[in-house]
């Protein structure tokens, strides 16, 4: 373990003196659109690139998450798995050109995930650069239909079917450089939606307002007294609706998630907001449906996990800030099976999820060495005997 | 209408995908390749191009020996961010720098010829927000896979960038329908099969580049397909369907001037060949008007008819390349 941490500077420049090959895979894989099952193009994309490589095996699941694998020296030991999603917020007809500048890449996306998946497709590039071999197999994955309503089926099913044991697991996120996620929260994440009736002829001037159907939603949830043990919140991330400025909003949505370190307390909170709904609905007389889109259970490593602490010990050794939050991601697929794993950022960004998201380059270096040390570490042993 | 050169020549990007083919037939051939990238002010787009062509067609499958870029004296960071990608940077005046000096793309392409290596130079402009490296393959695949093709033009769709983030599907190639095809329409008919002959992507053979002049400005797109089409004919030109070129929206008026110089340009070709006498000298400004408050003022935009000679009869180049 030693030998490889003292090592991980000087692949910062040996990672480096190949950028330009790992930008090329940033840009191009990210130019192509892909929104949540629509990620065809990128995925044949990742296989043409992985197979340009000509590692070892090539090809997708059943789900058809495209998988490339370099073969280990072992033969016997469980395989190591990288992954990253292949989905994006942004629709299909949104301008995916990217910019590149002396010092950063800009577009949408470029955060969530095209540095993620740029670099999971450039590291059998890297590894033949730092002339680096495995016991374990590795094996790379970008998996489909993970974000939103996607709900991350991609890794649910490539886990699910996976036959063999695995023997660890590093999953790559954009930004930012320095988390380091080894628990996930318990989450419902579901949508409401307000219609008013409409009748044809005249409609009554007083009729009820959806928004404010939905503000009376939001007005009711805010009063509920959520617990600081075990760690709960609810969080408003989307609402639309409305028509125009002076006609009364006959629709509304409301998206919100739960989130808690603790699943029982999700499901209280769940139902709460169920009554609340229930309530409001009879109250005002319009039709409230309620719609779970995903779910997840909470999971997590302990804290001095050998996996955590040894990613720790590798940021430390890229004078890296380990910086430790709750994730809903893959990580929490791979925490649910039993199988230890950590999420990691590779660089620092701004202006997430806007068209000109921002991504530094040069930080990326260290990124990319802290998480070939992580996988160098769970390659000596760090995740066996748990 | 003979349309044969139509059908033979037209090609898909994808018929030249198979890089390792063209990298072998560049390798049998003995022959170098350099690409010229033409700069004024390009620093949104070049790093992009730079990094995409180096790694794919440099690093990757080495069927590019050089990138250079002759730049017209940008004012923004072009030039820095060249350099940041170890990629060589002119200013085109520092090239031969005892000839007196213009500045025009012509002018950075004729000077290129005398400091790049290729047998074949491939020409990219410099504003592709799309670039990808079969922007270079393509061009280069008929030069090495038909010994009669000499030279290699783009055509694709335009779509034109209007905004934050937002893409119109149409909307380029104004100038080419409106001023190039009608004169060719009525010319040369046999060269409205060219899709777009101004598109600043084309890859040529030093033997034949070396030995046509170059307008210094706008015109040398239209300069260089009638004197190759003369000398060579018509079957020493290829096109090659990119799919897809993204580039800025250009407004009327800078269309206007660009239509203004390739006139002119192909006016004094067929006024060479013979094909058409002007009986008066034509005027080298360019009048257009602007509503300021309630008046109207002109605004001239001044287009000479320089035009560099065939680089061959430069003698700094002939010995450069030791020719006697």
């Amino acid at each position: 373990m030693e030998n490889y941490l003292e090592k991980l500077p000087s692949f910062v420049d040996e990672i480096k003196s190949i950028k330009e090959t790992i930008i090329t895979n940033i840009v191009l894989i990210g130019q192509i659109p892909s929104p949540t099952f629509k990620e065809k193009r990128r995925a044949q994309f990742f296989m043409e690139r992985l197979a340009e490589c000509q590692i070892d095996e090539c090809t997708t699941d059943g789900y058809r998450n495209p998988i490339g694998i370099i073969r280990g020296t072992s033969g016997a030991k469980p395989p190591i798995f990288v992954v990253t999603h292949l989905d994006t917020f942004f629709t299909q007809d949104t301008d995916h050109n990217y910019v590149v500048k002396e010092d950063s890449i800009i577009g949408p996306g470029i955060t969530d995930n095209s540095v993620g998946l740029g670099v999971l497709i450039s590291l059998p590039e890297i590894f033949q650069k730092l002339n680096l071999r495995f016991e374990s197999d590795i094996v790379l994955a970008g998996v489909i239909q993970s974000i939103g309503k996607g709900n991350l089926r991609g890794i649910r099913h490539l886990l699910k079917t996976w036959s063999t044991p695995i023997r660890g697991a590093v999953c790559i996120e954009g930004v930012e450089l320095g988390r380091i996620n080894y628990y996930s929260d318990g989450m419902i994440r579901s949508e409401v939606e307000c219609n008013i009736s409409t009748v044809n002829g005249c409609e009554p001037k007083f009729k009820p307002n959806a928004i404010l159907v939905l503000n009376e939603v939001i007005n009711r949830i805010l009063r509920l007294r959520l617990p600081q043990r075990p760690r709960s919140r609810v969080i408003f991330g989307k609402i639309k609706g409305g028509f125009s400025h002076g006609v009364i909003a006959y629709e509304a949505k409301l998206g919100f998630e739960i989130q808690s370190d603790s699943d029982k307390m999700v499901k209280e909170i769940y139902n709460d907001i169920k009554d609340i709904i229930a309530g409001v609905s009879h109250k005002y007389e319009v039709e409230l449906k309620l719609k779970t889109i995903s779910s997840l259970y909470a999971s997590k490593l302990r804290y001095n996990h050998p996996l955590v602490k040894s990613a720790g010990e590798v940021m430390k050794e890229l004078d890296l800030k380990p910086v430790s939050e709750p994730c809903e991601s893959e990580l929490s697929i791979f925490l649910f099976r039993k199988i230890p794993a950590v999420t990691l950022g590779i660089t620092r960004g701004e202006n997430y999820h806007q068209q000109d998201n921002r991504m530094e380059i040069e930080p990326m270096f260290k990124g990319i060495a802290q998480i070939i040390g992580v996988i160098m570490a769970i390659d000596s042993g760090v995740c066996d005997e748990q | 209408m003979n349309s044969e050169w139509l059908k033979k020549y037209t090609f898909h990007y994808s018929e030249f995908m198979d890089l390792n083919l063209l990298v072998e037939k560049k390798r049998d051939r003995k022959i170098k390749i350099s690409l010229c990238l033409p700069t004024l002010n390009e620093e949104k787009t070049i790093a992009k191009e730079i990094i995409i062509i180096k790694s794919e067609l440099i690093t990757r499958y080495p069927l590019l020996d050089e990138i250079v870029v002759i730049d017209s004296g940008s004012t923004d960071n072009t030039k820095k961010i060249v350099r940041a990608y170890d990629i060589e940077f002119y200013d085109a005046d520092d090239i031969l720098p005892n000839l007196e000096k213009f500045k025009g793309k012509g002018e950075n392409l004729w000077k290129s010829l005398y400091i790049t290596k290729g047998d074949i130079i491939v020409y990219l402009d410099a504003d592709i927000k799309n670039i990808h490296h079969r922007f270079v393959y393509a061009l280069v695949g008929p030069l090495l896979l038909y010994d009669n093709v000499k030279y290699c033009k783009a055509f694709y769709d335009r779509p034109i960038a209007i905004g934050k983030g937002r893409m119109r599907p149409t909307g380029g190639g104004r100038v080419t329908e409106l001023v190039i095809r009608p004169l060719f329409s009525l010319f040369f008919p046999e060269l409205t099969q060219i899709i777009q002959p101004l598109s600043g992507e084309y890859a040529g053979c030093r033997e034949l580049l070396e030995s046509i002049p170059f307008p210094i400005g706008y015109g040398v797109e239209t300069s260089m397909i009638l004197d190759i089409y003369k000398e060579w004919g018509l079957d020493a030109i290829a096109q090659v369907d990119l799919e897809k070129r993204v580039h800025r929206n250009q407004d009327t008026k800078a269309l206007g001037k660009m239509s203004f110089a390739i006139l002119k340009t192909f006016l004094n070709r067929i006024e060479k060949l013979g094909i058409l006498d002007i009986k008066k000298d034509t005027f080298n400004e360019m009048i257009q008007y602007y509503l300021v408050k309630d008046e109207y003022h002109p605004d001239l935009y001044k287009i000479d008819d320089l035009e560099r000679p065939p680089i061959i009869e430069i003698p700094e180049y002939r010995k450069k390349f030791n020719i006697k």
